[in-house]
């Protein structure tokens, strides 16, 4: 078999990496939804998050050789807000080699030339205090007034969506409405 | 970084098997020396395990993972690594940072891969 282009992954790759059934990690306990992003970066994004928006783990995975962590916090930075809430610790990588992920995708593998693994990085950002002492998590606004996800630390019990561009929005709408 | 895909068949002999792990994560400890025993027992080799909580042991498991593994500044476990009796290490399985059960899988698929299949052949 020969190389893809660009990383991408087929088919039979995708299914063996995919993971179902997860629930809300110390938050609401409900099922998580798997949202996937396309970035300038060649591989793919899955966000997992509960229905709140509270994020579980945002993975970016790719088939290369390379290691793509560097491009992976860039990208990060640019989707969240503030972009300090990437940091380097929180971006962990793993390979997938094939024959951890069955008998279709370790033949898949095997056959690949040049041969390479899937590499994945994970962003998982674990439930913080600010420094009032409140707890906050790590949010994400899939909302369509932009264009691209935005990640945002909040309250898990805070009144109002704290999505800081719908908020931007929402301030300037009112500007110019009054 | 010498990158040795477990698709390859390296020469010589499986000599040690190695888990990176630390005793309070759960797809570590029992789940990754349960399935990390039986693979050891399979390949007729020794589990070595090496707990990132020990100070003489966290630092032959950061060198592993950093010249082996998947290394990252907080890096994921477990890690698995099958070393040989020519020197090389293989990287097997690293810890999924999804469910538990996810990294389950990954052991079962494991134990019954072509690879390991074909590992025994040899022995």
């Amino acid at each position: 078999m020969t190389a893809r282009r660009g990383g991408s992954l087929p088919p039979t790759l995708e299914a063996a990496l995919e993971t179902t059934g997860a629930k809300c990690y110390r938050h609401c306990d409900k099922p998580l939804r798997i949202r996937r992003l396309r970035s300038r970066l060649p591989g793919f994004w899955s966000v997992r998050a509960c229905p709140s928006g509270v994020v579980s783990v945002t993975d970016y995975v790719e088939w290369t050789r390379r290691d793509p962590t560097v491009g992976v916090g860039i990208q990060l930075r640019r989707w969240t807000f503030p972009s300090t809430l990437v940091r380097s610790r929180d971006l962990r990588l793993a390979t997938r080699h094939g024959p951890e992920l069955g008998r279709a995708a370790e033949r898949l593998l095997a056959s690949a030339r040049p041969a390479r693994g899937v590499r994945v990085v994970y962003w998982r950002v674990y439930p913080f205090r600010a420094k009032n002492g409140t707890e906050r998590r790590l949010f994400v606004c899939f909302r369509r007034t932009h264009p691209s996800p935005v990640f945002f630390a909040s309250a898990p019990s805070a009144a109002s969506w704290g999505c800081p561009v719908c908020a931007r929005r929402r301030t300037a709408a009112a500007k110019r409405n009054s | 970084m010498v990158w040795d895909m477990p698709g390859a068949k390296p020469s010589g002999r499986p000599r040690q098997l190695t888990i990176v792990l630390a005793q309070w994560c759960p797809h570590c400890v029992p789940l990754s020396v349960r399935y990390g025993g039986r693979l050891a027992k399979r390949l007729g080799v020794r589990l070595r395990i090496l707990d990132i909580d020990r100070r003489a042991q966290e630092k032959l498991a950061d060198r592993l993972v950093r010249d082996y593994g998947d290394a990252s500044p907080d890096y994921l476990i477990p890690q698995v690594f099958l070393e040989w009796s020519d020197g090389r290490v293989q990287p097997l399985l690293t810890g999924f940072s999804e469910q538990v059960r996810r990294t389950e899988q990954a052991w079962r698929d494991l134990l019954s891969s072509e690879w390991l299949l074909s590992v025994r052949e040899t022995l």
